[in-house]
């Protein structure tokens, strides 16, 4: 016997197959468990240290832009340290100070006085011409120069038309294909007229409709109707032309007295405006051929203004990074409230019907196994029979109400099978003292089930709330912009839009931002905060939901 | 077996001897199952008005399941129904089609083994039966509400709190409120399944002492697991065994004087 022997007692530890297995299972159980803690942990780190920045960036505490504006381009000025990042509304709004500015020291200076006093004399010399100029005369030489070229045009293709052979000749194409080519100069020439003559008479358009099918279909005497109708229309042209540039000069007019009054820049932009907008219809109905001289030193007067106007603000642009989420925070609540009404009340009736009055059989386990593979069914087949029923069978479009439906079938499995739950747990006691007490049986699901399972409904219901306000598969064809100006109680012409109008939502907003546009270190910034503040009103709904539940529980405990 | 059944009411006359009136349940030939599974055989028994029944016998032996018989609580249970037989009350067959069973178990009330009064306030409880019926008057409600508490005996314990939750009660007094919600709905009849089988000796002393006061004025059928309990407060004890009748006459006789061997066994503690 060793000494060591000697010490050894009955309890001493040994070293088993047993003990190993033992010790190696702690050492993995504990450590996947602290893996699973260690991701979680990561996950929230990550989104709430990245997007708290976004959320709580800037001079207050909270970023309120980011949760009360609608999404913008982001403009960034300067590099660096200096670098200023400003939503498309703060940018235009800055670049507006700056150029009231400009103008301000401008209309201070000598140089003010003198540029206004050669503006005045120009403009005024100028209405005097186009009072001057008699516009029936011009029109009338217009007019006749149109006529005589359109007189010409169609005697050519009347010739085309009644010697094919010779055409066919001279262009070297086939005898069959002469009137399709007449067709296709006759287009020409209405197309390229279009633009000029709708400037003055929407009628263009009617002509077009009544008269195209004609020239596509040609026939020599199809040529000569045409020729005739458009004829007559250019005959009715000549007060349609006087009207229209009565109502150029007169917004100079406007515009000029408005600048005069006021003398902003605002007012000198709109002026200037009018003035662009009048010549450019007087080139194109007279023609270039008329005297240019006093439209170009008025042009010349008019530069020390648009030099005052001139701000520039040298910025780099991001799509969709700047402004904030209001309309998807909007979209989301809207979505889940909605969606989750109607996921209750279908999953309770269903659930109830399943609890009280389901007979066990067939057609329950049918039931249950349908329910059950419904859970399974992933996400994005969801958004594809939404898409296909209420969208394009029931012709709902991109809504709010397709996207509550779509919604509310993916989460009803959770509420339906949680509800069962919850109405299964009632004690049978309080069914049969009902019964006994003379309740029918609605009456007694009604007083003494229904309010008892509420708390658990509501446990369920949370569930489906974290899950509809979170997919982004269902939504994307049913329910969700990519952007949109209006909020959903904007622009409705009558109570009912409001079901079928499409709303932005969070999910699908970081999808997008993260997805759909050229990815840049701003679009980072958006997606997180989106994302910390998905989270946050994930976090608030559930919450809500878990104190109206706990208040239900603490009413009725027993 | 068989022919000891239909002859056990000739053989225990005394029935007829002691209550010539006519009884308020009569419970002939019953045949009773679950699915397949017959619970209860050939039972006829009689139930008299105003008297204390009280139904023995050990677990499974049908008692329960006779008791639920007769305000049609089986209509729950999946694959339930009668195999032959009748149970009547005043005359009339309480399966027949033509009985509205609401009405059957507003003349027929039910107190459970399990206390089980509804998790909001002493008031609501009582009430209860009187607002699915839609009486509105809150002053026929309230009246109602003291006149019930008071008969069960628990008016006095409770009248400062009866907006309080009903389960700050303690078992005693939940099982007396369930009594007195049944009491609200004016009951004839009242049947109690092991009304004391949850409650210690001081509370199930209080129901068995209102148990006797209310037989004044109420028929009430007790099944209970308590043997003495059974002879403190029935007037007459039916002893039942896998499903059959063995044995129906006084309280007093079945105790000292059974005509039946399994009888005697089973309350001298041979088995059961």
């Amino acid at each position: 016997m060793t000494p060591e022997k000697e010490k050894r007692h009955p309890f001493v530890t040994r070293l088993t197959r047993e003990r190993v297995q033992e010790s190696i299972m702690f050492v993995l159980l504990r450590g996947m468990t602290f893996f699973v803690l260690f991701c979680a942990a990561f996950l929230f780190w990550d989104i709430i240290s990245k997007g708290s920045s976004k959320v709580f960036e800037g001079d207050g505490l909270i970023n309120w832009e980011f949760l009360t504006e609608h999404p913008q381009t982001l403009h960034v000025i300067g590099e660096g340290e200096d670098e200023i990042k400003l939503s498309s509304s703060n940018y235009y709004k800055l670049k507006d100070e700056k150029v009231l500015n400009k103008w301000g020291d401008f209309r201070k200076s000598s140089e003010y006085g003198s540029a206004r006093k050669e503006l005045d004399t120009r403009i005024s010399r100028l209405q005097n011409e186009w009072a001057m100029e008699s516009l029936l005369v011009a029109d009338e030489k217009f007019l006749v120069r149109e006529r005589e070229n359109a007189a010409n045009k169609f005697a050519f293709w009347k010739e085309m038309l009644a010697d094919p052979k010779t055409t066919a000749e001279d262009f070297e194409i086939k005898v069959e294909d002469v009137p399709s080519m007449v067709t296709q100069f006759m287009l020409g020439h209405f197309e390229k007229e279009r633009g000029r003559l709708s400037l003055v008479d929407e009628k263009v358009t009617l002509f077009r409709a009544t008269h195209y099918p004609k020239i596509e279909n040609l026939s020599p005497a199809h040529a000569e109707e045409v020729e005739k109708a458009y004829l007559a229309f250019l005959a009715k042209i000549p007060e349609a032309y006087n009207q229209s540039m009565a109502a150029f000069g007169a917004e100079v007019t406007t515009s000029y007295d408005e600048f005069v009054q006021t003398e902003g820049p605002k007012e000198f932009g709109r002026f200037a405006e009018a003035l662009v907008a009048y010549s450019a219809a007087r080139n194109v109905l007279l023609g270039q051929d008329h005297d240019l001289k006093n439209w170009e030193a008025l042009e010349a007067s008019l530069a020390p203004f648009k030099q005052a106007m001139a701000v520039s603000l040298p910025s780099r642009d991001y799509a969709y990074s700047g402004g904030g989420i209001f309309p998807a925070i909007i979209g989301t609540l809207l979505l889940v409230i909605g969606a989750m009404g109607i996921a209750i009340v279908l999953g309770v009736f269903c659930a109830i019907f399943l609890a009280e009055y389901g007979k066990a059989g067939k057609f329950l386990s049918m039931v249950r196994l349908a329910i059950l593979n419904l859970a399974g069914v992933p996400s994005i087949i969801f958004g594809l029979f939404g898409f296909g029923l209420f969208v394009i069978f029931l012709d709902w479009n991109v809504s709010l109400l397709a996207g509550w439906f779509t919604l509310a079938f993916m989460v009803l499995p959770i509420v339906i099978t949680a509800s069962e739950e919850a109405l299964r747990s009632i004690p049978q006691g309080f069914r049969e003292s009902s019964l006994a007490l003379g309740a029918t049986k609605w009456t007694m699901i009604k007083t003494s089930v229904l309010p008892f399972a509420m708390p658990g409904i509501l446990t369920s219901s949370i569930l489906g709330v974290a899950r509809a306000a979170g997919e982004t598969a269902p939504i994307m064809f049913t329910a969700a912009y990519a952007k949109r100006s209006d909020l959903p109680w904007e622009g409705l012409e009558h109570w009912t839009d409001f079901f079928f109008q499409g709303v932005m939502a969070l999910p699908y907003h970081i999808y997008v931002v993260s997805a759909k546009i050229p990815q840049n270190a701003y679009t980072a910034d958006m997606q997180y905060g989106t994302a910390f503040v998905f989270l946050l009103l994930v976090v608030g709904v559930a919450s809500l939901s878990i104190i109206l539940r706990n208040r239900l529980r603490k009413k009725y405990r027993w | 077996m068989q022919e000891a059944i239909t002859t056990s009411p000739e053989r225990s006359p005394s029935t007829d001897e002691v209550d010539p009136i006519d009884p308020a349940i009569r419970i002939r030939d019953l045949d009773f199952l679950y699915g397949s599974n017959q619970v209860i055989h050939n039972v006829s028994l009689d139930i008299f008005p105003k008297e204390v029944m009280a139904f023995i016998g050990p677990s499974g032996c049908g008692k329960s399941t006779l008791l639920r018989c007769l305000n049609r609580m089986n209509d729950l249970v999946d694959g339930a129904r009668i195999g032959k037989g009748s149970i009547e009350i005043h005359g009339v067959d309480v399966h027949d089609k033509s009985v509205d069973v609401i009405e059957l178990r507003k003349k027929v009330g039910m107190v459970f083994q399990k206390s089980n009064p509804f998790p909001k306030s002493i008031y609501q409880n009582v009430a209860y039966g009187l607002q699915i019926q839609g009486v509105k008057s809150k002053r026929v409600v309230d009246q109602k509400v003291e006149e019930s508490l008071r008969k069960a005996a628990l008016w006095e314990e409770v009248k400062d709190r009866l907006n309080e939750n009903a389960y700050g009660l303690s078992g005693g007094q939940q099982q007396r409120l369930c009594i007195a919600r049944t009491l609200a709905v004016e009951p004839e009849i009242i049947l109690m399944d092991e009304p004391c089988s949850a409650l210690d000796p001081v509370a199930t002393g209080r129901v068995e002492e209102l148990i006797l006061e209310l037989k004044h004025e109420y028929t009430i059928v007790v099944v209970t697991h308590n043997m003495q309990q059974a002879g403190r407060i029935s007037d007459r004890t039916a002893f039942f065994y896998l499903g059959k009748l063995i044995e129906c006459d006084r309280t007093k006789k079945i105790f000292l004087n059974p005509s039946k061997q399994q009888t005697e066994d089973y309350i001298s503690g041979k088995f059961g």
